[in-house]
C-alpha cells in the first residue's frame, strides 16, 4: 500500500506543479469536454441498457486508441523513474496502477460510470447498491486496458513488422468505427442501433458492469455475481499482464532495420530531402502513422462494399492524404531541439525540404490509389484528380505552417524512454491538431471539389491552382514564422512551455493564458458550456417550436406547460449569450483594473 | 583587432528570475577562453545568446564584429557550436548527420565526404558506422556534437560543457583538437564547471555568478598566486567557506 499511496501523492504533486500558463487551459477546456461527455453518457443511459452498454464501449475504445494518436496516453509518472528501487514488477504496476487513477480523464470516466448508478437505481436499490462495485471495476479495466494497449504498441513499434500491423489494425478498426452505419445496413436495419450491437456492447468488458446492474435489477443474483467476478478477474489478469508488459519496456525505441543507403544529395535542400525521407522511413512511429493513415483512408472508403457500394472507393487516396497531412502536423515539434540547426544555418531551405520529404512520401501512394481505384469503379475522374491535387498542396502547405504556428512542444527523441509514443506531455493540444489539420486540409480542397462537381475538367486546373498557391504560400508564410520566432520556438521546445512574457513586455490580459488562474477557470468554463443554454436549449427547441415538429427529445423547454416554453426559450437564449459574454468581460475589466496600477499594462506579469 | 566574440550588456530574464545580468565579454582572436560558473550561474543562457539560439531581452552579441541579430548570415558561417542537450537529427548515422550538415552548410561534395571521413576516424566515430544518433550513448553525442562543430572550419567554437560524460581518451584527442584550433588562429569559448581542466587548457578566463561577471580576464590576471578553484570559491563560494558534511553518512 505504501508504494501506491506515495505513487498518489508523487502523481498529485506533479499534477499541482504542471497546471500553470496554457496547459493548464488545455486541461480546463479538455475537462469541461469531458464533462459534458459524462452528462451525455448519463443522460443517454436513461434510454435503455443497450445504449449504455454500447456508450461504454465507446469510451472503452477511446481509452485504448486515444493514446496511440495523442502523445502516448499519461506519463506523469513514467516506469523508469522507479526501475533502481527495485520494486517487483507486481507491486511497482499496483503502484503505477494506483498513480494512474489520479487525473482529469479517469475523474471524467467515473462520473461517465456513474450512468451504471442512475440505471441501477431507476431498476431498485439492489441494482444501485451493485453498481457502485460495478462502476470502480469498469474504471479500474478502462485505465488498464489503456496502458496495456499503449505498452504493446510500444512493443511493436520495435520492429518495422509490428509497427506496420500495428498500423493496419488501428485504420481498420477506426475506419469501421467511422463507417458504423455500413455495419448497421448490412445487419438489415437502417435507422436505429440494430439488437445485435446492443448484444455485441452487452458481452464487451466495457459492458459487463451493465449486465451486472441489470441482472441485480431482475434479481438474478447469479448472474450479477457472475458479471462483477468476471470483471474483478479481468482487471487482475490486465494488471498481470502490464506487470509483465513493464518489465520489457527497458531500453530506447529499437529503429529501422540496417542496410543503410548513403546520402547522394549535392545541394543545401537536397541534403534536407534526404534527411527528412530518412526519418520518415527509420521513425517506426511515422511508419505506424502513415500506415494507419493509408489502412484508414482504404477500408474507410471500401467498407461500403460490404452493402454493395463501390462508389465511395476512389476517395481512398485522398482520405490518407488527409489523414497523412493530421499524422504529421507537428512536424517541427516531433523533432524537437533538432531546430538549433535550422537556426545555425540560416540560408538553408528547412521548410522546403520538409515540403519535398513529405510530398515524395505521401503522393506516390495516393496517386497510385486514385487512379487505379477511379478506374475500377469507372469513378468521376475530374472531380477525384482535383481533389487528390488539391489536398496534396494543401497538406504539403500545412503541415510545417502548423507546426510552425501552433507548434506544441514535444520531449527529445532521445529522451523518450521505454514508449516512443510519448512525444509531447500535451496530449489535449495534440488531440487538437489532429482534428484542426484534418478539417483545414479538407477544405483546401473545396474550391477544386466544386467547380469539379459543377464544370468538369475545369476543377482539375483550380485544384493545380489552389494546390500550388497552398504549397507554395503557406510554405513560405512557415518560413517566415520559423526565421522570425526561431529562437522563441526552440525555447519553447527546450522548456516544454511558451517563453514566458519578459518584465516591462505589454502584459496582455486578453491573453487566455496571462490571466489569473482562478479567470482561467471561469472563462475557460464559460466558452465551453454557452453553447448549451444558447443552442440546443435556446435555439433549436425555438426553430421546432415555429416549424412545429420535431421530438421534445433533450429540449428542457418542449416538456413544460404550453405557456412557459417560450419564456423558458428566451431565458435559455439569454443565459447562453451572457455566459459568453462573461466569458469575453472578464479579460477586459483585467486589462483596465491593470492600466490603473502603478506600471499599468507594462508591470510584471504575476507568476502563475 | 575586432574580439572573436563581444557580448554588450546582454541580459534575460525568466519570469521574475534574472537569468544573464548585464553580461559584458570580450574574447580575444587567438584566445582560449573559460567560462567557469555555478550550476545556474548564467553560463548556458549567456552562450546561448551569443550565438543567436536564445533571444536576449537587452543587449547585443558580435561575431568578428558581425551582429547575431541583425546579420546572422555572417556571423553563424563563422561560428561552429555544441549547445548541451539538444537533439540531432536522430534516425541518421554519424556520418549522415555530418554530410547533411555540411551541405547546408553550402560546403562543396568532396570537401564534406573528406571531412567527415577525418572526424569520425579522429573522434573514433567511425566504428559505429551504422548507428544511428538516437542510440549513441552521451558522450558519443558529445563527439558528434563536437564534429558538427568542426565541421565547416570556422573560425570560433563556442562549446559548452564539451567534456561532460566523454571518456579520457577521447577527451584528450578533444583537448589535441582544440589546441591545434587556437595554435592554428582559431579562438575557444568553452563552459566548464571542472577547474582543473579550465586552468589546463585556457589562457583566458570569465567567471560567472548569479548571472553577472564576477572576474574575468587572462588565467593568471584572474587566478593571481593561488589555484582558479581557490579563487573561484572565494568569488562565489558560501559566506563561511567551509562545505557542509552529511552527518548520517558516516559511522
Amino acid at each position: 500500500m505504501a508504494v501506491a499511496v506515495t505513487m498518489v501523492r508523487m502523481k498529485l504533486a506533479v499534477l499541482r506543479h504542471s497546471m500553470n500558463g496554457q496547459r493548464a487551459g488545455f486541461v480546463v477546456m479538455g475537462g469541461v469536454t469531458g464533462l459534458v461527455l459524462a452528462g451525455a453518457t448519463i443522460w443517454l443511459g436513461l434510454s435503455g441498457a443497450e445504449v449504455l452498454a454500447a456508450t461504454y464501449a465507446v469510451w472503452m475504445l477511446g481509452w485504448i486508441f486515444g493514446p496511440a494518436f495523442a502523445g502516448g496516453g499519461d506519463e506523469t509518472l513514467r516506469p523508469e523513474f522507479f526501475t533502481l528501487l527495485g520494486l517487483p514488477p507486481r507491486r511497482l504496476a499496483s503502484g503505477l496502477l494506483a498513480g494512474a487513477f489520479v487525473g482529469v480523464a479517469p475523474a471524467i470516466s467515473l462520473l461517465a460510470l456513474t450512468g451504471l448508478t442512475v440505471h441501477g437505481a431507476r431498476l431498485g436499490a439492489g441494482a444501485a447498491l451493485v453498481s457502485i462495485p460495478a462502476l470502480l471495476l469498469q474504471l479500474a479495466v478502462f485505465v488498464l486496458v489503456s496502458r496495456v494497449a499503449v505498452a504493446l504498441l510500444g512493443l511493436a513499434l520495435r520492429s518495422r513488422v509490428g509497427a506496420i500491423g500495428a498500423g493496419l489494425a488501428n485504420g481498420l478498426i477506426l475506419a469501421l468505427l467511422g463507417q458504423i452505419w455500413v455495419v448497421f445496413v448490412a445487419l438489415g436495419q437502417s435507422g436505429g442501433v440494430p439488437p445485435v450491437v446492443g448484444e455485441v456492447a452487452r458481452h464487451l468488458p466495457s459492458g459487463w458492469g451493465v449486465v451486472a446492474v441489470e441482472a441485480a435489477g431482475a434479481g438474478d443474483w447469479a448472474r450479477t455475481g457472475a458479471a462483477l467476478a468476471a470483471l474483478a478477474v479481468l482487471v487482475a489478469l490486465l494488471l498481470a499482464a502490464w506487470a509483465a508488459l513493464l518489465t520489457r519496456r527497458a531500453g530506447a525505441a529499437r529503429t529501422a532495420p540496417r542496410g543503410r543507403v548513403p546520402i547522394r544529395a549535392a545541394t543545401a535542400s537536397g541534403a534536407v530531402l534526404a534527411k527528412e525521407l530518412r526519418t520518415w522511413s527509420r521513425d517506426l512511429v511515422r511508419t505506424h502513422q502513415l500506415t494507419f493513415a493509408l489502412a484508414y483512408g482504404v477500408f474507410f472508403a471500401a467498407a461500403p462494399l460490404l452493402i454493395g457500394i463501390p462508389d465511395m472507393l476512389p476517395l481512398a487516396g485522398p482520405i490518407f492524404v488527409v489523414m497523412a497531412a493530421a499524422m504529421s502536423a507537428n512536424l517541427y515539434g516531433t523533432d524537437g531541439t533538432a531546430l538549433w540547426l535550422t537556426l545555425m544555418t540560416p540560408g538553408a531551405r528547412d521548410v522546403r525540404g520538409r515540403q519535398h520529404a513529405w510530398l515524395l512520401t505521401v503522393a506516390p501512394v495516393a496517386v497510385v490509389l486514385t487512379i487505379v481505384l477511379t478506374a475500377v469503379v469507372d469513378g468521376h475522374w475530374p472531380a477525384m484528380i482535383a481533389l487528390l491535387v488539391a489536398l496534396l498542396g494543401g497538406g504539403a502547405g500545412l503541415v510545417p505552417l502548423a507546426s510552425v504556428y501552433a507548434l506544441i512542444p514535444g520531449t527529445d527523441p532521445h529522451r523518450r524512454g521505454g514508449n516512443p509514443l510519448r512525444s509531447t506531455e500535451e496530449d489535449g493540444a495534440v488531440t487538437g491538431m489532429v482534428y484542426a489539420v484534418l478539417a483545414l486540409a479538407a477544405v483546401t480542397a473545396v474550391p477544386a471539389t466544386v467547380v469539379a462537381a459543377l464544370y468538369g475538367w475545369a476543377g482539375v486546373a483550380v485544384g493545380v491552382v489552389t494546390g500550388v498557391l497552398c504549397y507554395w504560400g503557406f510554405g513560405t508564410l512557415a518560413e517566415r514564422g520559423l526565421l522570425a520566432r526561431g529562437p522563441e520556438l526552440l525555447e519553447t521546445m527546450r522548456t516544454g512551455r511558451r517563453p514566458p512574457l519578459a518584465q516591462g513586455e505589454p502584459r496582455k490580459w486578453t491573453r487566455f493564458e496571462n490571466l489569473p488562474r482562478r479567470d482561467r477557470v471561469i472563462v475557460g468554463v464559460c466558452y465551453s458550456i454557452g453553447a448549451i443554454p444558447l443552442f440546443p436549449q435556446g435555439v433549436v427547441p425555438a426553430i421546432f417550436k415555429v416549424n412545429g415538429g420535431g421530438a421534445r427529445s433533450w429540449f428542457l423547454a418542449l416538456y413544460l406547460p404550453e405557456p412557459w416554453q417560450w419564456p423558458t426559450i428566451v431565458f435559455m437564449i439569454a443565459l447562453g449569450v451572457a455566459i459568453y459574454a462573461t466569458a469575453v468581460i472578464i479579460p477586459f475589466r483585467r486589462k483596465a483594473v491593470a492600466a490603473k496600477e502603478p506600471g499599468g499594462e507594462r508591470a510584471t506579469v504575476p507568476a502563475a | 583587432m575586432t574580439p572573436a566574440l563581444e557580448t554588450s550588456r546582454l541580459r534575460k530574464a525568466f519570469g521574475e528570475k534574472v537569468a544573464v545580468d548585464d553580461i559584458d565579454l570580450s574574447i580575444p582572436q587567438g584566445s582560449f577562453y573559460g567560462l567557469v560558473g555555478q550550476n545556474g550561474a548564467g553560463k548556458t543562457t549567456t552562450l546561448s545568446m551569443a550565438v543567436g539560439l536564445l533571444r536576449p531581452d537587452g543587449g547585443s552579441a558580435r561575431i568578428f564584429g558581425a551582429d547575431v541579430w541583425s546579420d546572422p548570415a555572417r556571423a553563424k558561417s563563422l561560428v561552429g557550436v555544441l549547445p548541451d542537450g539538444m537533439a540531432m537529427p536522430e534516425r541518421l548515422t554519424g556520418r549522415e548527420v555530418l554530410t547533411y550538415l555540411g551541405l547546408l552548410r553550402g560546403l562543396p561534395r568532396e570537401v564534406v565526404d573528406q571531412r567527415a571521413a577525418e572526424l569520425l576516424s579522429v573522434l573514433e566515430l567511425d566504428a559505429a558506422e551504422k548507428t544511428l544518433v538516437i542510440e549513441y550513448s552521451t558522450g558519443m553525442r558529445k563527439k558528434i556534437g563536437l564534429a558538427t562543430a568542426l565541421l565547416h572550419a570556422p573560425r570560433l567554437l563556442v562549446l559548452d560543457e564539451p567534456f561532460e560524460a566523454v571518456d579520457p581518451v577521447s577527451a584528450a584527442t578533444i583537448k589535441t583538437i582544440l589546441r591545434g584550433f587556437v595554435a592554428g588562429g582559431g579562438s575557444v569559448v568553452l563552459s566548464s564547471h571542472v577547474m582543473a581542466l579550465v586552468e589546463q587548457l585556457c589562457d583566458h578566463v570569465a567567471v560567472i555568478d548569479k548571472g553577472r561577471v564576477a572576474a574575468a580576464g587572462t588565467l593568471g590576471e584572474v587566478r593571481g598566486g593561488t589555484t582558479l578553484e581557490e579563487t573561484f570559491v572565494g568569488l562565489v563560494g558560501a559566506a563561511d567557506g567551509g562545505s557542509k558534511e552529511l552527518a548520517w553518512l558516516s559511522r
